[in-house]
């Protein structure tokens, strides 16, 4: 199934990059046709597009992404070996942070329902789910880094340097995550079955993490999956407005300079990536859901 | 009688806040359970029965309170007492089961589990001796091939089954009281039958009292010794079950007893539906509650709310009913709307 | 007082007047289940402001640009980067009338304007002393000078003394300033909210379409039908759909159009699914049988009883969709690849504000602004929607 998905992506971006009139080269720069033809013989697109397309398959099967078509040389899992680190990292701490805060404040706002606390985490969740993550980032840079100097305008050689990007990346889907959290807790607080365990005498932190929360996180779970995902591609502005040199700003670059193979393969990248996180998310969700594995058996 | 209740239910009140204001769920609920006798209670849905036992046992939703009243459980008040007080009585000396057993068993763990963490909830055992202890229940409800079934969750039970699943839980610690919320309403007839059977063989092997709720008389005829009708939060009629059956005493019960079937009579009866719906408890009417849907109400009834009025008895239990119509003042042509109710002594 | 004892007179005992009793006992008139729902939405003020919101942006969008003579591509060197409120300051010449000016701290220059606040033009320095970091100004005898070498630039006179302000003034030729090529950003703001409001019901109407058509199938016929359609959309979610847009636009070559196309065609899955799962549970329905039996055709059963009754979960997928469209667009115009210029989207404005974001933080403001409510409204017309029709929310 993942197989099949991957090979359909890879096909499909193949494909849609290749439906782009006329060649890499032909476009923007003039180029003396004999210097085109002699590019496109070196980079193979003087074959059928069939034999390409083999090509392009037989490369990925080796993890081979081909080169950069705008930087002679470069090959695209030099780009995103070299990104990676980066966005890796920013990535990995956004999503501890949605994780990490988001659902903590969810449960705090769904056991103290209609209180204050529950209203002013709300208020702010409903903020973070309404402000595009770019509009954040800039708001952020221009108060904490133009106007009070608290944090570095770019660059992450500083702790400090990682603040902003990282509650910029993490702001909705911390909020989003927050917002389903507390949803989700007062659905499972309102079951027959938190009435039983009350009913049993077990002890009420017992009640809300083993019997609330184990079942409250079904929901949240599933979405974990797209969540990774969007943190990646908001990665892309985040990346280009704090001037990170990830595999976002790579991206939106080659995007720029109509650099086609890179954008092919870092699509590809993501969407490997992608179902990655969402095998993972499915063996987590069958730990924590038994009534799924059933349903695979039969 | 000569032994002392286990549970004496006193003046109980409980209202629910909501934004439109206070629901009145209970008004003024009293009643005793003695050891190893069950209690049917018996009314419509919004009647107040749940909430009544759940008050007793702290059990309301976040809204909920008990506004007056009292549960004295084997002389220890259970209301007001501490969350950690109560922990201690639930699960060990009061049980509970509830009517849905899809829904009251948590998906996500083992039923083995379920059963093991209350053990261990209340008595100073290791987790094997919970489970050998959880394995002995599963044989006590007769859930077949016991030993395999501990590990399975509750999806992998039948309705039926997983009722079982819920006495289990419900008797880890040998309690002296259960209470079963419509144990069996949401399973099929010939499941309930089961149930029930089991419910009433396990309380003469364990001497344990149950408190029955239901909405079917059926059902209470079956197993239940007491009987007490509840409508609009109040307690309407009780007796023995016998007295209530044979001679209804309140307009409400003969409405409950006519508008089930009786199959063994060979008459072609027309079953009568009682007309109207419960009143609304946001704003419960003055007089008897359930006066608008009353086929004999009378002025009194709108205006003050009837006392419970101690009915003659045949069977050694105080039969009472809260109807107008049993006041001495009230006219002798009305009053023969009731059965005259067989008196033991004369 | 014991009421088993007391006396009741004999008149309490006649039998209730069941008319006059009845009429007493008249419930609140109920409510069909729209009629339920609307009274809801209506009680919930987060959503009913949200709404007002939008129809006054969907009004201004329409007819704001029509009644100014800015237009958004019109640009003016002279006049880039205006502030749409400043400092306005008073020459006191010893004849003749005051002339009024304004400095525009980010680029140290001083433009004319009249008492009221319009923009006359930009002035010309006498000449600027690099040394001293000031430029100086001619007003008939006096002269008034740009002091740059301590930030922010001040305006004072000859003698070094502060210049007479007049206080602070709103921009009446621009009301929301100029953008770095002297287009008036009002205008182009409008425009904004033409371009991301068509792009999110175009796109959430496409969307619509596609996910009813597409989850009603699957729904109603079920089956085989049902699995092959459902393993389709089980593909399709697992593709990172964002990415998608960005090769769409990339290949489409950005525009209005694709941008629709690109969102349009690619945000239906949620849609389908709710439709089908709406649909599978509704079919079971009795009142489904009781048509079929009736002899009601397909078409009819479709759209006469199930589409009816899946209206609830559709419209609040619809309200949701329409922020996660602005959203995209937007996103999709500030990496590059949304509308082309000269053309402004609130995405656009918010990239070109950041380029100037230094000296001319303000900019930020109107399109973070503009776009930040507008997903607000969106999300608490949603939400306000969903609690409004949720049943078991119901009494």
């Amino acid at each position: 199934m993942m197989a099949l998905t991957l090979f359909l992506i890879i096909t499909l971006t193949f494909f849609l990059m290749h439906a782009i009139p006329g060649g890499p080269f032909t476009s923007e720069k003039m180029l003396a046709p004999e210097i085109e033809a002699a590019l496109n013989a070196k980079y193979g697109l003087d074959k059928p597009i069939w034999q390409q397309y083999l090509s392009y398959l037989q490369g990925i099967l080796t993890f081979d992404l081909g080169p950069s078509f705008k930087y002679p040389g470069v090959r695209v899992n030099d780009l995103i070996r070299e990104g990676l680190p980066v966005t890796a990292q920013t990535g990995f701490l956004a999503m501890l942070c949605v994780v990490a805060l988001g659902i903590p404040l969810g449960i705090v706002a769904a056991l103290n329902q209609n209180k204050w606390q529950d209203t002013t985490i709300m208020a702010v969740a409903t903020m973070g789910v309404a402000i595009p993550s770019y509009v954040l980032a800039t708001i952020a840079l221009y108060l904490f880094a133009l106007q009070w100097n608290l944090v570095p305008t770019f660059g992450l050689d500083d702790w400090r340097g990682y603040i902003l990007p990282v509650a910029a990346l993490s702001g909705f889907w911390l909020s989003f995550i927050a917002r389903l959290s507390r949803s989700s807790l007062l659905e499972v607080l309102g079951q027959d079955y938190m009435v039983t365990a009350r009913a049993k005498g077990l002890h009420p932190q017992t009640i809300l993490f083993k019997h609330g929360m184990r079942n409250a996180l079904i929901p949240i779970v599933t979405v974990l999956g797209p969540v990774v995902a969007n943190l990646l591609t908001g990665s892309f502005v985040i990346e280009q407005i704090f001037a990170l040199p990830g595999i976002g700003r790579h991206f939106v670059l080659s995007i720029s300079n109509r650099d086609y193979t890179t954008i092919m393969g870092i699509t590809i990248f993501y969407a490997a990536f992608l179902m990655l996180m969402i095998l993972i998310v499915d063996l987590l969700y069958m730990v924590l859901d038994p009534r799924i594995k059933l349903a695979e058996k039969s | 009688m000569s032994s002392a209740p286990l549970l004496k239910v006193d003046n109980l009140t409980t209202h629910f806040h909501t934004s439109r204001g206070d629901v009145q769920a209970v008004r003024g609920v009293s009643f005793d359970v003695k050891p190893g006798e069950i209690l049917g209670i018996v009314g419509e849905s919004g009647s107040g029965k749940s909430i009544t036992c759940l008050s007793v046992l702290g059990l309301l939703k976040a809204n909920g309170e008990v506004v007056d009243g009292s549960a004295d459980f084997e002389g220890k008040q259970l209301t007001g007492l501490s969350d950690k007080d109560l922990r201690a009585i639930r699960g060990d000396d009061i049980a509970m089961i509830f009517q849905d057993p899809m829904t009251s068993l948590n998906p996500t763990l083992t039923v083995g589990e379920q059963l093991i963490e209350t053990i261990v909830a209340h008595k100073p055992v290791s987790r094997g001796e919970a489970r050998k202890r959880a394995l002995e229940l599963f044989e006590l409800v007769k859930i077949p091939s016991a030993a395999s079934r501990l590990d399975n969750y509750p999806h992998e039970f039948s309705g039926g089954m997983r009722q079982r699943v819920m006495i289990a839980m419900a008797l880890t610690c040998d309690p002296k009281l259960l209470i079963a919320d419509e144990p069996t309403t949401a399973l099929d007839v010939t499941i309930q039958r089961q149930i029930l059977l089991l419910l009433k063989d396990l309380q003469e092997k364990l001497g344990m009292a149950i408190i029955l709720i239901t909405h079917d008389l059926g059902v209470i005829a079956e197993v239940a010794d007491r009987i007490l009708v509840m409508y609009g939060g109040m307690v309407m009629e009780t007796g023995d079950v016998y007295d209530v059956f044979e001679s209804p005493q309140h307009p409400y019960t003969t409405g409950l007893l006519d508008s089930i079937p009786d199959v063994r009579s060979h008459k072609k009866e027309r079953l009568t539906p009682i007309p109207g719906s419960p009143p609304d408890m946001l704003r419960p009417p003055e007089g008897c509650p359930f006066a608008p849907r009353c086929p004999h109400a009378m002025q009194q009834c709108l205006e003050a709310m009837p006392p419970l009025f101690e009915r003659p008895n045949a069977k050694p239990t105080v039969h009472e009913a809260r109807c107008w119509l049993h006041h001495d003042d009230a006219p002798d042509s009305l009053k023969a709307i009731f059965k005259a109710p067989e008196a033991a002594n004369g | 007082m014991d009421q088993h004892k007391m006396t009741i007179p004999a008149d309490k005992w006649a039998p209730i007047d069941r008319g006059a009793q009845d009429a007493e006992f008249i419930a609140a008139p109920s409510l069909t289940y729209w009629q339920d729902v609307r009274q809801r939405l209506w009680r919930n003020r987060p959503a009913m402001a949200s709404l007002a919101f939008i129809i006054f942006l969907i009004l201004a969008a329409i007819f704001g640009p029509m009644m100014t003579h800015h237009t958004y591509y019109d640009q003016d060197l002279k006049l880039s980067n205006i502030p749409p409120i400043f400092e306005v300051y008073q020459t006191s010449p010893e004849d003749g009338e005051p002339q009024y000016v304004f400095l525009n701290s980010g680029n140290f220059k001083l433009y004319e304007v009249n008492e009221g606040g319009e923009i006359l033009g930009l002035l010309r320095a006498k000449r600027k002393d690099l040394m001293k970091k000031q430029h100086i100004y001619a007003f008939g005898e006096e002269e008034l000078r740009v002091d740059y070498s301590q930030l922010p630039a001040t305006l004072v006179d000859g003698d070094g003394n502060p210049a007479t302000s007049l206080g602070l003034k709103w921009n009446q030729t621009n009301w929301f300033g100029t953008d770095s090529l002297g287009r008036d950003v009002l205008v182009r703001q409008l425009y904004g909210a033409r371009i991301s409001l068509t792009v999110a019901f175009v796109a959430a109407l496409v969307n619509f379409f596609i996910g009813v058509f597409y989850g009603g199938v699957a729904g109603y016929f079920g089956g085989n039908v049902d699995n092959v359609m459902m393993r389709i959309v089980e593909i399709i979610s697992t593709i990172p759909l964002t990415l998608y847009v960005i090769l769409m636009m990339v290949v489409f070559q950005s525009g209005f159009l694709s941008i629709i196309i690109a969102i349009g065609s690619v945000f239906w899955v949620d849609m389908a699914r709710i439709v089908r799962g709406q649909m599978l549970s509704l079919k079971n329905q009795d009142y489904v049988a009781a048509a079929k039996t009736m002899g009601a055709s397909t078409k009819r059963i479709l759209t006469r009883h199930l589409l009816p009754n899946t209206m609830g979960p559709i419209l609040v997928t619809l309200t949701l969709l329409i922020p996660s469209a602005i959203f995209i667009e937007s996103f999709m115009s500030f990496i590059g690849l949304g509308v082309s210029v000269p053309m402004a989207s609130w995405g656009t404005l918010t990239a070109e504000a950041v380029e100037t974001l230094r000296a001319y933080p303000h900019q930020l403001f109107f399109p973070a602004a503009a776009i930040s409510l507008t997903m607000f409204a969106f999300n608490f017309l949603g939400d306000g929607l969903r609690d409004a029709l949720d049943p078991r929310l119901r009494k």
